[in-house]
């Protein structure tokens, strides 16, 4: 490149940077501006939400929180949402790991079909399972448990994560595991002495993806809770769908704030597990 | 230690046969180099011996046990990868320690091991590190370290060196032999590379298509190669081939008419046939030999090697020492009789 160009070259370098960065910050704002109105709106008295022109100063309030945190039916379906995100997220993490392994590495007849198949029955739309789902879990007399949903959720989340780490596993060096067979292990020990360790990163974030999706997850708890296990989501569609009193939106956007910043908590929290390259130094690199 | 002993061993993948029956004998302390083309079937031969590979048909003995259906970890067999498969959670000390570890061994006999080993291989101040802080050499050495503190029947290597860079391979190879020369321990090692083959072992297996072409030590190998394969592949710079028919007045004649002496009787006259020359086997000659014209020359200062043109055929030639000869002049190569290997083009095997 002689000198003459090279200046015109950096200058139009510099404005597709520049390009990127506001194309990026537009997406942002698109994306984040409904979660800002919503905590915005939070923190407001109802007559102030709607008002045209929209006020941006006005005196913060904590009482829809105040409110609402204290009804019982909202902190129980707190606890119950926690428990059963949990609870299905480390359920679905563990069997779909495994089965995902299996998948990758060990040479079963017909295990392509097979992973196919799995993959299948995430294509078949929730509600066509809801129905039956709720006569086998009353025949059972499970209705209204939290085990009942993280049975159901897991119908979900283990093909989920089952193809996630299918596909991580295979972009693992298949030396270790021979090795640590060589060295002694089993294929069980080496899966849970060698491959887990070092698949930290993939496991959590596919632990944090199927959380999230249990956390928001309405449908399955509408139809197969009524009063015990019942989660957020269930709630917030209760004071949406309120026919009698209308909706009530004060309400809703400070439950929403309340389901939303846990997950954005517990995404930060794991987040440098997720940056950091654990596999890195195992071969030649 | 343990001899090891692979009777008419066959591999199939989904009705492709990959291994035709290989017979090899191990003995008790060897160092056999399993070598060939990619795809010749060498790396799943060693897969076979470790157990890593399930054996369609024919036996594997490790000491005097069948191994066949013997798992991996109750082989006692070490292996180092091509990409030495460290495992990146542990320190060069844990991962030196592992195997040891599994097999249930007090902690003070494997820190007693893995300090012996890593002192062996130099690896003393690097005990703590994880492998990502180590570089290429330090990571081959840890693999072979892991290897080492086992005290296994056999080792197993599939091509170790191949991902260091060309100066370091050479001060492994001899570090490599000098570990071996001092543990004893029967090994087998795979290798595409025909020097290395040569360098380290007692016996080299050269393998084709799934096939044993040649078994024998690396010098017999190299002077005389039972088939045109195994002389194409041993040796560097390649044997000089020719291509033509014998003629009864010992002599070679080739596709376009040119008669090349053989000063040697050769049975058969009008056989098709390859002749092979070594290149350090040509002389030049003062006016007889066969007429050819140096094209290009490359001294490296204790040898020269000299590109030359015999009639439209290409030969390489290489002479100690060095040489006035210039690029153009005429030469002539001569060869003592002894040193032309003649093989049926029909078969490629040796007449």
């Amino acid at each position: 490149m002689t000198a003459a160009t090279l200046p015109g070259y950096r200058k139009r370098k510099r404005v597709g940077r520049q390009v990127r960065i506001w194309a990026g910050v537009a997406l942002c704002v698109l994306f984040l501006f409904p979660v800002f109105w919503m905590v915005l709106s939070s923190f407001k008295l109802p007559r102030d939400i709607f008002t045209t022109p929209p006020v941006l100063f006005f005196d913060p309030t904590l009482e829809t929180y105040i409110s609402y945190m204290q009804r019982a039916d909202i902190s129980r379906r707190m606890v119950n949402t926690v428990t059963v995100a949990t609870g299905s997220g480390l359920l679905s993490i563990v069997a779909g790991a495994m089965a995902g392994y299996a998948l990758a590495r060990i040479r079963i007849k017909g295990a392509a079909t097979l992973g196919v198949l799995i993959l299948m029955s995430r294509g078949v739309p929730p509600i066509a399972l809801a129905v039956p789902m709720f006569l086998v879990a009353r025949k059972l007399g499970l209705t209204d448990k939290h085990i009942t949903l993280i049975l159901a959720y897991c119908t979900f989340l283990i093909p989920y994560v089952m193809w996630l780490m299918r596909g991580f596993f295979k972009g693992l060096p298949k030396e270790l595991e021979e090795a640590a067979l060589l060295d002694g292990c089993s294929r069980y020990g080496a899966f849970f002495k060698i491959i887990v360790p070092i698949s930290l990163p993939g496991l959590l974030s596919t632990l944090i993806f199927s959380v999230i999706l249990a956390w928001e997850e309405l449908l399955f708890a509408l139809v197969l809770t009524n009063r015990n296990a019942s989660t957020i989501p269930v709630a917030i569609a209760g004071i949406a769908g309120d026919t009698v009193n209308g909706a009530n939106w004060g309400a809703l956007t400070a439950v929403g704030t309340l389901t939303v910043v846990p997950v954005v908590i517990f995404a930060l929290l794991v987040q440098k597990w997720l940056i950091k390259g654990l596999a890195e130094g195992a071969t030649k690199g | 230690m343990s001899k090891v002993e692979i009777r008419n061993l066959r591999k199939t993948y989904d009705n492709l046969e990959v291994i035709h029956g290989i017979d090899v004998d191990i003995a008790d302390g060897e160092f056999v180099a399993l070598v060939g083309p990619s795809g010749c079937g060498k790396s799943t031969l060693l897969r076979m011996i470790a157990g890593l590979e399930e054996i369609t048909s024919g036996e594997i003995l490790i000491g005097d046990d069948v191994v066949n259906d013997i798992a991996p970890k109750d082989r006692d067999i070490a292996m180092v990868f091509q990409n030495y498969a460290l495992y990146p959670h542990m320190s060069v000390r844990r991962n030196m320690g592992f195997a040891l570890k599994q097999r249930g061994l007090p902690a003070s006999e494997i820190d007693k091991r893995v300090a012996e080993a890593a002192g062996i291989l130099g690896l003393a101040d690097y005990l703590e590190r994880k492998p990502r802080q180590l570089s290429g050499g330090q990571r081959q050495r840890v693999a072979m370290g892991r290897a080492i503190v086992r005290n296994p029947n056999v080792f197993l290597f599939d091509e170790p060196l191949s991902n260091l860079d060309a100066k370091l391979r050479v001060q492994m190879r001899s570090e490599l032999k000098e570990l071996h020369q001092r543990l004893a321990t029967t090994t087998v090692y795979v290798t595409h590379d025909q020097i290395e083959a040569m360098t380290l072992s007692d016996r080299v297996v050269v393998m084709n298509g799934g096939n044993v072409e040649q078994a024998g030590p690396p010098l017999e190998l190299y002077d005389s190669p039972h088939s045109l394969f195994v002389a194409a592949f041993i040796g560097s710079p390649q044997m000089n081939f020719f291509e033509g028919t014998l003629s009864d007045r010992r002599s070679l004649v080739l596709a376009d008419g040119v008669e090349l002496g053989l000063g040697k009787h050769v049975a058969q006259p009008g056989a098709e046939v390859t002749i092979g020359v070594r290149p350090e086997h040509f002389n030049i000659g003062k006016g007889d030999g066969w007429p050819s014209q140096a094209i290009v020359i490359e001294p490296t200062g204790s040898e020269t090697q000299i590109t030359t043109r015999i009639a439209g055929h290409t030969a390489r030639v290489l002479l100690r020492g060095r040489t006035s000869i210039e690029p153009g002049q005429t030469i002539h190569l001569e060869t003592d009789p002894e040193n032309i290997h003649v093989f049926s083009q029909a078969t490629g095997r040796v007449l």
